[in-house]
């Protein structure tokens, strides 16, 4: 008797949730993507299975958003460093497929795990953990060893990171799909959700620490370069408390800081272009201070940890309503 | 009328130039020659500019004179090292003694801004034990002024200029953070680090005045290492860009191309104003005080030149000592060739360095100390040194010309003795003004030359370790010129006292490297700006005690 009651009311809110998600869905649908309808008009396993590939979508294009910000970054800044090494044009070749791959994944709605994107995502994050070994080797072979001028100048040390973080991601959303219409996605045997908001959670902060180096670097001589080192963790402390169990409030505060730090991520590229005109010539002598400037590209990599939060919340909510 | 500020002043008719806007002008008060400015500044160097940005920001009506053209930086300056010598104090002068000085380009400018619109913009803290030098390590003199004191003015200093230095300084008591993070090195300062590791000394990257991040309009360095020949990019915060800058908003007025020949004074033995030669005219500013700020050569020249019957040997001068202990610093350096490419001219040209023998005092046998930086000398001077202190010549200097990318070089900045024989008098020559030039004497002590042997071994045996072949010395060079009005805590003694007022002439001060009782083995610029803040502080609490006549 008690049970029936627990699951009509399990049943109440999850209805409840679920009309809920649609209109966030359609009301946040720029920044998330398009809606798809299949799972409104399904029902019982079926909307299930639609939802956790509307998930694993949204990590798709999460997890290309980084692989972008990867290209262009590593594009950029190994140009710079002339592909003195062969090895340099690896990520930029593999920030490139997780990209292309990730469209694909974007779009594909099939409810199954995909070879050749499995594949690359794994490639990927391959390519993060040896990028950041080649990239320590290059700071710790430098004079002066592990110190503050050959972290400010060397090669960055999280900056290969992003590239595991977006294979990490794309994996992540590839054993969402095979889930099938589980109720409570599991990847890896772990909570889905959980799994998802852990990594944007660490993500964010490896990325904040990042750019707390270099703004270290810049010494913050514009106030405006304090903000991706504060914005960010305090998300990924929202994130993880709603990874350890906070309520509907919590989670509503998570989703708009994940928000706000999506559209952090792209007025970033604003200012680093306004931090390039301060340098010698502007604008005009784009060629050079692009790549003496602030780099453009690095900031959207914020948006696309926070686009996986979102998603995270999304399967969070699902679970914790299934 | 020409635009060419070496021919015709540019500040005038209320406006001087904006150095961060290409041919815009900044607004700038102006006093008549007959109304008396609370104070008068001769030079607008490191040591008058600064003075007269804080005078003015503390309410003095302020005119700041210099012989020198008024450079928009954006504009004028050009990256070819022949053009750029515009920016150097090339009037005549004669030389003499055992050690003759080079003047000119390694030691003097004659610009607004003084020299540090083409110094290499080093931006070091003396030792604390330095300004006790006579007391705490038994040679030179003492300084009237307790390091503490100086520590935070050249606090103050730092964050003026933005100096961009090492996250830990690994020598002497500690100091706050620098404003800016050091840049990154170059080829040649790691070569630098390489011999020093090998040698077990500490290195660091060098704090300097150039900038690593935006400020205001004015742009982060590019690394082209033009340093010394003037940057073209405000990147280097010389005098011009900022001391200058808020002189001029504070409400100085900066007179360009203006020769001050001679300090007038009364009948009371006071200074009434000073006589300038401006756009073919001779002029006569009113002043109640008067600051000499021309740099350790112009500055005894013009106190000497300013001999009245009361004063017959020069003003401030009853010591006997104007002029007198003249210091240059020792300039010597080590050169190699790497086997791999070094460019060591791109960026700044001192990128590192170890102020090791600064600090240390076991394993001497010398008093004073040195510190050595890495180098990066443009082309044409590159050239010189080959042919002038390397002997080579036609085909050997084309050969060895082929080889400048491999080249690498240390170099040091060395402590040298005050003597009373180093000096600087007037000959009866006169220039193009008709006045009576300066004649610059000077000779090394033993102890000059133990501490450029001292330095050349280590060096040497560094550079070596660093992995250079075909080492050469470079015996004979100097640098930066301090002392020839030291100061001092009696009359007798010294020409001013801690407040760089003279012990003579109440209302007469000098404010610049002719100060330095002691020049330490440290690059002065820091030192003399930190000496002007504080002065212009004691100003303001000498004239609220009413002990400055207005
Ligand atoms: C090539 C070079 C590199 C250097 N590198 C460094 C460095 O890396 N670090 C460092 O600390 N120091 C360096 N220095 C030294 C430093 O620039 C000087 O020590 C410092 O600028 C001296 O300050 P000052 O005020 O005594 O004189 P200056 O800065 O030379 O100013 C004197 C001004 O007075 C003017 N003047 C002189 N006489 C008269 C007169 N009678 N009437 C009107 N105007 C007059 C001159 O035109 C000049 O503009 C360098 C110097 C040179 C030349
Ligand atoms: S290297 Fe930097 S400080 Fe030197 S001239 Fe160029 S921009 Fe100026």
């Amino acid at each position: 008797m008690l049970d029936a009651m627990r699951s009509d009311h399990a049943r109440k809110q999850r209805a409840h949730g679920i009309a809920r998600a649609g209109v966030r869905e359609e009301r946040s649908a720029p920044a998330q993507g398009r809606w798809s309808p299949t799972s409104r008009s399904l029902s019982g396993p079926d909307r299930q299975k639609a939802d956790n590939v509307l998930a694993a979508r949204q990590l798709n294009r999460a997890a290309g958003t980084l692989a972008a910000s990867v290209l262009a970054d590593s594009a950029v800044e190994h140009y710079r460093g002339s592909f003195k090494n062969k090895a340099m044009l690896t990520p930029i070749v593999v920030a490139g497929l997780t990209l292309a791959m990730s469209l694909h994944g974007t779009a594909d709605k099939r409810p199954v795990a995909h070879n050749a994107r499995d594949t690359s995502y794994l490639l990927a994050a391959g390519t993060g953990l040896l990028g950041t070994g080649f990239h320590i080797y290059n700071v710790t072979k430098k004079v002066g060893g592990f110190s503050w001028q050959n972290l400010f100048y060397g090669a960055p040390l999280g900056a290969p990171m992003a590239i595991l973080l977006s294979g990490l991601l794309g994996f992540c959303s590839e054993r969402l799909r095979a889930n099938g219409p589980r109720r409570r996605p599991r990847v890896l045997s772990l909570p889905a959700g959980k799994t998802v908001a852990t990594v944007a959670a660490l993500g964010l902060l490896g990325t904040s620490g990042e750019a707390g180096l270099l703004h270290f670097r810049g010494a913050f001589h514009n106030p405006l370069m304090a903000i991706p080192v504060t914005l960010p963790p305090i998300g990924a402390g929202l994130l993880g408390a709603t990874v350890a169990g906070s309520g509907e409030c919590a989670h509503r505060a998570t989703r708009w800081w994940m928000r706000l730090l999506v559209a952090m991520g792209f007025a970033g590229v604003g200012l680093h272009a306004y931090g390039i005109s301060r340098n010698m010539g502007g604008w005009r002598n784009w060629s050079q201070n692009i790549l003496d400037g602030p780099p453009l590209p690095a900031p959207p990599s914020f948006a696309g940890l926070a686009l996986a939060g979102l998603a995270a919340l999304e399967l969070m909510r699902e679970a914790s309503d299934g | 009328m020409s635009d060419d500020p070496r021919h015709s002043p540019r500040a005038r008719n209320g406006r001087a130039p904006d150095v961060f806007r290409p041919g815009r002008w900044v607004s700038m008060q102006q006093y008549a020659d007959n109304e008396a400015v609370d104070f008068v500044i001769v030079g607008t160097g490191a040591g008058g500019g600064t003075l007269a940005c804080k005078l003015a920001e503390y309410g003095f009506s302020v005119v700041a004179l210099d012989a020198g053209p008024y450079f928009r930086p954006l504009e004028d300056f050009a990256s070819d090292e022949s053009e750029q010598t515009k920016l150097y104090w090339t009037d005549d002068r004669i030389v003499d003694g055992d050690n003759p000085l080079q003047l000119g380009s390694n030691n003097s400018g004659k610009a607004v801004g003084g020299s540090t619109v083409h110094f290499a913009m080093v931006s070091l803290r003396f030792r604390p034990e330095w300004f006790k030098a006579r007391t705490k390590l038994g040679y030179g003199a003492d300084w009237p002024i307790d390091w503490r004191e100086m520590w935070a003015y050249y606090t103050e200093v730092e964050q003026a200029l933005k100096i961009s230095g090492p996250i830990n300084y690994p020598w002497g008591p500690p100091r706050p953070r620098y404003p800016y993070r050091a840049h990154p090195l170059n080829a040649a300062a790691r070569a630098l680090a390489r011999g020093c590791e090998a040698m077990g000394i500490a290195w660091t990257e060098t704090p300097l005045a150039t900038l690593s991040a935006p400020r205001g309009l004015a742009h982060p360095c590019v690394y082209r290492g033009f340093c010394v020949a003037g940057c073209s990019t405000n990147a280097k915060q010389s005098a011009l860009v900022t001391w200058i800058p808020r002189a001029l908003s504070a409400g100085a007025e900066i007179r360009d191309l203006a020769m001050v020949g001679r300090i007038e004074t009364d009948e009371n033995g006071l200074a009434v104003g000073v006589h300038y030669h401006r756009q073919d005219k001779w002029h006569f500013q009113k002043a109640r005080n008067v600051v000499v700020a021309g740099y350790a050569i112009e500055t005894p020249r013009l106190l000497l030149n300013s001999a009245t019957d009361k004063f017959p040997d020069g003003l401030a001068n009853s010591s006997g000592l104007v002029g007198k202990n003249l210091m240059a610093q020792a300039n010597q350096a080590v050169w190699g060739v790497m086997e791999e490419e070094v460019r060591s001219y791109k960026g700044p040209p001192s990128l590192a360095i170890t102020e090791h023998w600064n600090y240390a005092d076991e394993g001497k046998d010398f008093f004073g100390g040195y510190c050595y930086m890495s180098q990066g000398p443009l082309p044409q001077l590159w050239a010189k040194t080959q042919a002038s202190a390397h002997g080579l010549w036609g085909a050997r200097l084309v050969e060895e010309m082929k080889r400048y990318n491999h080249a690498v070089g240390l170099k040091i900045v060395g402590e040298m003795l005050p003597q009373e024989k180093n000096r600087v008098t007037l000959d009866d020559e006169v220039d193009q003004y008709g006045i009576r030039i300066p004649r610059v004497t000077y000779s090394w002590c033993d102890n000059d030359k133990r501490l450029i042997d001292h330095s050349i071994g280590f060096m040497s045996r560094a550079l070596t370790a660093a992995g250079a072949k075909d080492i050469w010395i470079q015996h004979d060079d100097t640098c930066h010129l301090n002392g020839t009005a030291r100061m001092g805590s009696r009359p007798d003694n010294s020409v001013v006292n801690a407040d760089c007022r003279s012990w003579d002439i109440p209302n007469l001060w000098v404010c610049d490297g002719s100060v330095f009782p002691t020049v330490g083995g440290a690059n002065p610029s820091l030192t003399i700006q930190a000496i002007a803040c504080r002065t212009a502080d004691r100003i303001r609490s000498l004239a609220r005690l009413g002990e400055i006549r207005f």
